[in-house]
């Protein structure tokens, strides 16, 4: 069976050490982080949400600066961050993604209703396969388990996005769109998710 | 019985979404009878309501309502369950998408009931739409009122925040999405008896409540119109009371939610699915992947409620209830589902970690046409092995679906053994597999 892609522990360089850290989050993130502190009781608990400002910050993915970053700004250690980060299948750790994430749900009620064959003809067309990026960074393509919206079936997942239930002109259509489209929905789905965290008057406050 | 529309009456309407629509047709009535009553008479309201958990397990509400310290010594934490995962399963997703202020409502009541000071709303990754929409509900809620400081007079302050999880089936595990809120990895906590309850220690060590958002959003009903009232749906059942939210997904003709009144029947709901999509009945997986698969017969007499869906072989779990035409393959659609259990543990305890990446390798081995005589009772061997065996209620889950597949479909695992290839070869059969099965015809 395919197992689970863990980072190569002979390419991973050493985690910097916290005075070496540079911190890069932009102005509005260091305020949006500023903001989601104050919904919980204690740093640690924003963790997921650091780690998704963090995620936009560092273009669509976590590099080992991005982890780094969080670690110091939440004042836990470089493992821990990594170790959060690295269990949920949402963060990009330590491996760049396109700038699209095009992602095919070929769980139950998607398999019962063809989302084997538009794998196919995905992974055909890309010429790539599970878990590639195409060689121009565009696309990442990615199998996912039930994303819940099985009355879509067959269903696809790009940024913030669901599409479905697809068929193969409609993969024609959606690449089309993305090639043409201007900014990358990886980035854009981070900061939705980081948007939706904060209340109006957060909003405001990060505004200034 | 047809189709019983509560929590969805309204769904669908662009209006309803906005604090305003809402309002007009009784939106925030519930929260406002709440708070002129004493905070025990809304939990024996519920009480008297029948509500039970509609996040899988069917626990009685009222009773985590009430097992929250009356002598406030600690903050009190609401959360709401939102990391819907299950395999088949949509219903929360439409609930806070197009009724998200019936959501923020229940929390509000049962923050009230309790003595709550925070509520969290844990919303998967992937539901970026359901976010954007119970945000919006809550900015609106603060703007009149309904959250932030001396609730509608009280005296009271209760704020809710959304938090969203980063792509993990396990984090619907209470215990396990209370670590990841806490900004762990997703795995779960040691369970009463060997631990306090939630109600007891949940987040950061403090007294919690923590409900699906199908349940909290039946307390405003509830509470407007009496526990009584709501009693009298689904009386026909032993002990299950109100409407439920099924999913209905799968081969049928019009997918979508539907929601009934318990003491509904199986056909009924695939009725109200528009019937079966290219070929007859074959199988049914009512609750969720997590439930036992019926066969054609078990779910023509399948009555829906708690206890009635036990008898009948399965359970109502989550209510994600796939519907599977003549075309499927048995053997794939449990390899598929034992796939998804073995990716998604957590990798905490061995029976589970290991279990359900053995139950995988035995059955690609069958599909791959070198499936062994023997492999029929080991693979029933590792499932008694995990079921009960495991830390958390995911190795339960991953052993159900497999050993009801044996027992229900032995014929199925037989053929494929004995011939190499599935007892379905319809070029509509084949065109569901994928590749390795496809590649031996
Ligand atoms: C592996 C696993 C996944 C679960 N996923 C969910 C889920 O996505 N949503 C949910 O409400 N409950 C889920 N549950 C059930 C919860 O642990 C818990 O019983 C529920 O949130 C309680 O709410 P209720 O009493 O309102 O049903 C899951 C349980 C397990 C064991
Ligand atoms: S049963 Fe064990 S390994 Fe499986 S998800 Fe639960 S704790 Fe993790
Ligand atoms: S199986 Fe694909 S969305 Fe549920």
């Amino acid at each position: 069976m395919d197992t689970i892609p863990v980072s190569n522990l002979k390419d991973r360089p050493r985690p910097p050490k916290p005075e070496e850290v540079e911190l890069r989050f932009s102005e509005r993130a260091v305020k949006e982080l500023e903001q989601l502190l104050t919904h919980y009781p204690d740093k640690k608990s924003a963790m997921l949400p650091a780690l998704w400002i963090a995620q936009r910050e560092y273009g669509g993915w976590l590099p080992p600066e991005a982890i780094a970053e969080v670690a110091v700004r939440l004042q836990r250690s470089y493992a821990e961050v990594e170790g959060v980060a690295t269990f949920y299948t949402m963060y990009h750790v330590g491996h760049p993604i396109g700038r699209h994430l095009i992602e095919v749900c070929t769980c139950l009620s998607c398999y019962l209703c063809g989302a084997y064959r538009i794998a196919d003809y995905l992974k055909e067309k890309l010429g790539v396969d599970w878990g590639e990026t195409t060689p121009d960074g565009m696309f990442t393509l990615e199998e996912v388990e039930c994303l819940d919206a099985c009355d879509r079936a067959p269903l696809l997942q790009v940024g913030d996005q669901y599409i479905g239930p697809v068929t193969r002109e409609d993969v024609d259509a959606l690449i089309e769109r993305l090639r043409a489209e201007e900014s990358p929905t990886t980035i854009r789905l981070a900061d939705e998710i980081v948007q939706a965290q904060l209340h109006a008057s957060d909003q405001e406050k990060v505004r200034g | 019985m047809p189709e019983r529309r509560l929590l969805l009456e309204h769904s669908g309407d662009p209006e309803y979404r906005t604090i305003e629509g809402y309002e007009k047709t009784g939106g925030y009535q519930g929260l406002r009878k709440a708070v002129t009553m004493d905070r025990q008479a809304v939990i024996d309201e519920i009480k008297k309501s029948g509500l039970r958990g509609r996040g899988g397990a069917g626990f009685p509400t009222w009773i985590k309502w009430n097992g929250i310290e009356k002598e406030k010594t600690k903050p009190h934490y609401i959360l709401c369950n939102a990391d819907e995962g299950e395999p088949g399963t949509f219903k929360d997703k439409e609930l806070m998408e197009n009724c998200p202020h019936l959501v923020i409502e229940g929390m509000i009541i049962a923050g009230w009931a309790t003595q709550g000071d925070k509520g969290y709303i844990y919303i998967r990754g992937e539901f970026v739409d359901c976010a954007r929409s119970i945000k919006r509900a809550i900015d609106e809620a603060y703007a009149k009122g309904y959250l932030g400081k001396n609730i509608l007079g009280t005296g009271w302050d209760f704020d809710i925040y959304v938090h969203l999880g980063a792509g993990s089936y396990e984090c619907g595990e209470e215990s396990a999405l209370m670590s990841s809120l806490m900004g762990e990895r997703g795995m779960p906590r040691l369970k009463f008896p060997h631990a306090p309850l939630p109600t007891v220690a949940g987040l950061w060590d403090c007294p919690t409540v923590i409900n699906n958002v199908e349940t909290y959003a039946c307390a405003p009903f509830i509470i407007q119109n009496g526990g009584e009232w709501y009693a009298t749906l689904g009386a026909s059942t032993k002990n299950s009371r109100g409407t439920k939210i099924f999913s209905v997904s799968g081969h049928v003709n019009r997918p979508g939610n539907y929601e009934v009144e318990f003491g509904t029947t199986l056909m009924e709901l695939l009725e109200m699915a528009g019937g079966m999509k290219g070929g007859e009945l074959k199988a049914c997986v009512p609750g969720g992947s997590s439930v036992p698969i019926l066969n054609r017969e078990m779910t023509e007499k399948a009555v829906i409620g708690y206890e009635e869906m036990v008898e009948a072989g399965s359970m109502v779990g989550s209510g994600g209830c796939m519907f599977l035409n003549e075309h499927t393959c048995i053997v794939t659609f449990i390899w598929r589902t034992a796939l998804f259990y073995a990716r998604e543990s957590c990798g905490k305890c061995t029976p589970c970690r290991e279990g359900t990446t053995w139950m995988v390798q035995i059955l690609e081995r069958i599909r791959e046409g070198a499936g062994k005589p023997d492999d029929i009772e080991l693979l029933r061997d590792i499932t008694k092995m995990i079921d009960g065996r495991s830390f958390c209620g995911l190795g339960d889950a991953a052993a159900w679906p497999v050993a009801a597949a044996l027992r229900v479909f032995p014929e199925e695992f037989e053929y494929y053994i004995g011939h190499g290839r599935s007892i379905v070869q319809s070029p509509e059969g084949l065109a569901m597999m994928p590749e390795s099965d496809l590649a031996r015809v």
